[in-house]
């Protein structure tokens, strides 16, 4: 996979709306297909015209409502990397929270709570992944001094630049 | 001397911002610097340094790395965008339908309701339908890309036309003729749009 940098911060909100969509469309289409397929009277034929209903019916709100979700995750992302003046995984945790929070805020306040942590420990999840990801990759490419001999050099902290990364 | 000059591409302004590190000089004044001091050292410095400076602007890419951006980089970002042009169109037809509908309604809650479901529910329609079409448009413009190798309006064109037939591909035939000429309509224009200013500079030269 090619290195994909995110985008600078207005744009970050369009490129994470379309790449939620992308997920939801994609997803719900292949999730459709196989309902769709399944739910429909027998005959292949009846069967692929069902799939395919379902795909051009279902598909596009799912990648909607996923937008919704991208879209608003990142521009409270995008509010907070402003207010606190830098970028950790602590914005996405606390984004994903208050977005799962926002969206469920007309079923009432106790499903907004469960919302609210489901959506931060799924960023959780998702943050630390690409954490140990980079690092992982960090320990099988390592393109540091390796001439140095120094021994102060010779264990760069492994937190030391995850960061560009993100 | 060289990498110094490679850098600021429009001249004096540049030149004249930058140039504590770099240059320091502008073209007129460099222009009128004579260089017979040099030729005596060797023939190869006697050069105008004018032509140092480039039109375009220049990178020190990494290897492998591409100098644009390709489609597959672009998708997302053109995804989100028709996501969001469609929302806000959606809602604005939606403020009109329900302004229109609710006419004779005096000014109450029920009709604040209706107009406000209106407008979500249009925007919403239209975001996702746009969403889908600028997906299915990526989608054919990567694959198209990456089978061909190559990068240029035809892919657009090309992409274009196969979403519209894609999308119209359930109404027939008659649909799917319809679809692809739209299609190509639109992406044509927006191909003509891009090259615009290039197409109308060749045909003033052909016609020179």
């Amino acid at each position: 996979m090619e290195e994909y940098a995110r985008e600078p911060c207005p744009w970050r909100i369009v490129d994470d709306c379309g790449g939620a969509f992308t997920m939801g469309a994609i997803g719900g289409g292949i999730f459709q297909a196989i309902k769709g397929f399944r739910n429909s009277p027998v005959g292949v034929n009846h069967r692929l015209r069902g799939s395919l209903t379902a795909i051009k019916t279902r598909a596009p709100q799912l990648g909607g409502s996923f937008a919704v979700w991208g879209g608003l995750f990142s521009m409270i992302d995008c509010s907070m990397v402003r207010m606190r003046g830098k970028e950790d995984p602590w914005n996405s945790i606390t984004s994903g929270a208050l977005t799962g929070a926002i969206l469920a805020a007309r079923n009432g306040p106790v499903a907004m709570v469960g919302s609210a942590a489901m959506g931060g420990i799924l960023l959780a999840l998702i943050e630390g992944a690409g954490i140990l990801l980079t690092r992982f990759a960090s320990t099988q490419f390592p393109n540091g001094p390796q001439i140095s001999e120094d021994p102060s050099q010779l264990q760069p902290s492994p937190f030391g630049d995850y960061r560009q990364y993100q | 001397g060289a990498m110094e000059g490679g850098g600021n591409s429009k001249g004096t302004g540049l030149g004249g911002l930058f140039g504590a590190g770099g240059v320091g000089y502008s073209h007129a004044d460099l222009a009128g610097v004579p260089l017979t001091g040099m030729s005596p050292l060797s023939p190869y410095l006697n050069l105008d340094p004018r032509y140092l400076v480039q039109d375009t602007d220049e990178f020190i890419l990494p290897t492998g790395a591409n100098k644009t951006r390709g489609r597959f980089e672009l998708a997302f970002f053109t995804i989100g965008g028709c996501c969001m042009t469609g929302a806000a169109f959606g809602a604005l037809n939606g403020l009109r339908l329900g302004l229109k509908e609710t006419q004779n309604m005096a000014w109450s809650k029920p009709r604040n309701v209706q107009i406000l479901n209106m407008v979500t529910r249009q925007g919403a329609l239209w975001a996702n339908t746009l969403g889908s079409l600028a997906l299915l448009y990526s989608a054919f413009g990567v694959i198209i890309e990456k089978t061909r190798g190559a990068e240029d309006d035809l892919n657009t064109i090309a992409a274009g036309t196969l979403t519209g037939m894609l999308y119209k591909s359930t109404g027939g035939v008659r649909g799917i003729a319809r679809g692809g000429i739209a299609g190509l309509t639109l992406t044509g224009l927006y191909a003509l749009y891009n090259n615009w200013e290039h197409m109308k500079g060749s045909l003033t030269r052909q016609s020179l």
